[in-house]
């Protein structure tokens, strides 16, 4: 777990971070959103002390990350950011093998650990191991960087604002892997993103920062049906929150016996999928199958609404 | 480097090489340069040994150079250097301002006639350029990459040595291609002080009017000039191969 206590940063009288504290239990993802200039970027990097706090402290399991050597520190956290920082000068593999060759690791295993993360993260190792990083696209790249902040296996991940230069499409489906991994490693992850969209998709909690302090820290629902500030409310957007709810809502919610005609959504799918699935074909109802594909129930307008009405 | 333009090199080489070591072979070419029977190809001395003697001016200069250059040039890109910047730079830049020829007369008497004086010349020289070349290598390295060596945990040490100057080489050895071109002709002048070199061929060739002398000193330098320009090349490209690598698929 990790712990950031009172956590503040000063440059002379300008506040950059105002006592901030937060918990990110292990296993789980952190979103940290807010405008620019919000003091976000830095409130991560004071974690893996690129940046000294002013006051405060961060423990990661108990153990306050000062008592760390700095270097030590930073070998066992992941660290990705924008733009994903590789070295120009190294190809994928050797940008890879960055960590564990500083852990001194065996070249057999270095070897072995950068072709199980290429193929983890759908890049050939006979095609991509040698490429530098010019030759890549965009989308790559940033599975690279990812790749190389996994390598040494860390159990903590900080990730600044890493989907922010891919377009659209390639954002999706970088979120998509960063999930499966996340999931498959049960890595703890603390990222920062102005993007609210990316904050409500992949965070188990999202704290929202304005002007160097902490408004909210908070399970997504909750940031949507009770925010604790004007400014948070206003982040989350009125027109759009019904839908961000849907989104964070499982088919299986919603889940009435009965059945319904044509094509069938997937149990695992969201609300919001299936609200917009109802409104494009223009139909009542849908059926509900499971992972076999049998229909198990159907879920309606009627039935959405009535849960939302449920809801406090 | 297609066949054609490999070939032109290996055949000036070849050129160059029988000119240093059998100078004598081509005396038909100058005749025409000479004037009241004069002799056409020098003969004061060993072709072969001023050669020697003046890359080994340069070179020893030039390395001088490179250590102090490069040297000054990390420091003052360190956090604890920075402050230092403005100065070196004044300095550095200082010493190339100064003509060669007044360095000599200025060292001549502080440290004698011979090999010393030119080659303080030549180390001040070549500083500048190395200098330069260096601080833009450095200081174009992208903070991106810098930022994310450090939050890997890579010490100041490892992203000097990993990092920067991987990245900066390509712009350092222009430098040095610069400062050795630059030097290679301005040894020349050493001869003056009684420094060994090509100049001596030069020199000779004023003092007794024989033009034929004059070309010969001028060419061997100019074509030595063009050999180690042209290697510095090939090895700047290497240093640079990671940005030149051609996608494939």
């Amino acid at each position: 777990m990790i712990a950031i206590e009172h956590l503040t940063k000063r440059y002379g009288a300008d506040i950059v971070v105002d006592d901030v504290s937060l918990d990110v239990e292990s296993g789980t993802i952190a979103v940290v959103v807010g405008t620019s200039g919000a003091g976000k970027s830095t409130l991560l990097r004071m974690v893996n002390r690129l940046i000294e706090p002013t006051a405060g402290r961060v423990l990661i399991d108990g153990q306050d990350t000062v008592t760390i050597p700095e270097d030590e520190l930073r070998h066992r956290i992941g660290y990705v950011i924008q733009g994903n920082g590789l070295f120009p000068h190294r190809t994928v593999a050797e940008n890879i093998a960055t960590v564990p060759r500083l852990l001194g690791w065996e070249k057999k295993r270095i070897a072995s650990r950068v072709d199980d993360l290429l193929n983890l993260f759908q890049l050939d190792p006979a095609t991509f191991a040698s490429k530098y990083p010019h030759q890549l696209s965009g989308g790559e790249q940033q599975r690279v960087g990812v790749a190389r902040a996994l390598a040494a296996e860390p159990k903590l991940l900080l990730m600044d604002e890493p989907f922010g230069a891919l377009d659209p499409l390639i954002r999706t489906k970088a979120q998509a892997d960063l999930l499966a991994i996340q999931r498959r490693f049960k890595t703890t992850i603390l990222l920062v993103t102005h993007d609210m969209e990316e904050a409500f998709h992949l965070g188990d909690r999202i704290a929202v920062m304005d002007q160097a302090r902490l408004l909210q820290y908070a399970a997504p629902t909750e940031i949507l049906m009770r925010p604790a500030h004007e400014f948070v409310e206003r982040l989350v957007g009125t027109a759009e929150r019904p839908f961000r709810l849907l989104s964070l809502t499982s088919v299986s919610r919603a889940l009435e016996p009965g059945n319904a005609s044509g094509p069938p959504i997937d149990i695992s799918a969201n609300l919001r999928d299936a609200l917009s699935e109802l409104v494009w074909s223009g139909r009542e109802a849908l059926p509900v199958s499971d992972i076999s594909g049998a229909t198990i129930g159907k879920v309606s307008v009627a039935g959405i609404l009535a849960l939302r009405r449920e809801q406090p | 480097m297609s066949v054609f333009s490999a070939l032109l090199r290996i055949a000036l080489l070849a050129l160059l090489v029988t000119f240093i070591a059998a100078p004598q072979v081509f005396a038909p070419v100058f005749e025409p340069l000479t004037s009241h029977g004069a002799p056409a190809i020098y003969n004061q001395g060993s072709l072969v040994a001023l050669t020697l003697s003046h890359l080994w001016t340069v070179f020893v200069a030039t390395l001088g150079s490179i250590v102090v250059a490069v040297s000054l040039g990390i420091f003052v890109t360190r956090p604890s250097g920075l402050e230092f910047l403005p100065l070196s730079r004044t300095i550095v830049n200082v010493g190339q301002t100064f003509p060669p020829v007044a360095v000599l007369a200025i060292a001549v008497p502080l440290v004698g006639f011979g090999e010393a004086p030119t080659l303080i010349a030549l180390f001040l020289y070549g500083l500048l350029p190395i200098f330069e070349n260096t601080l833009t290598g450095l200081t174009q390295v992208s903070p991106l990459t810098l930022d994310a060596a450090r939050g890997m945990g890579m010490n100041a040490r490892r992203r000097l040595v990993e990092i920067e100057l991987p990245l900066a080489l390509p712009v350092i050895l222009a430098g040095i291609r610069l400062s050795l071109v630059i030097n290679l002709s301005t040894a020349t002048i050493g001869s003056t002080v009684a420094a060994k070199g090509l100049g001596e061929v030069i020199i000779a060739g004023l003092q007794s009017n024989n033009t034929a002398f004059v070309v010969q000193g001028g060419l061997v330098v100019a074509m030595l000039a063009f050999f180690i320009h042209d290697a510095f090349r090939l090895i700047e490209r290497r240093a640079g191969r990671y940005q030149s690598a051609q996608a494939s698929a």
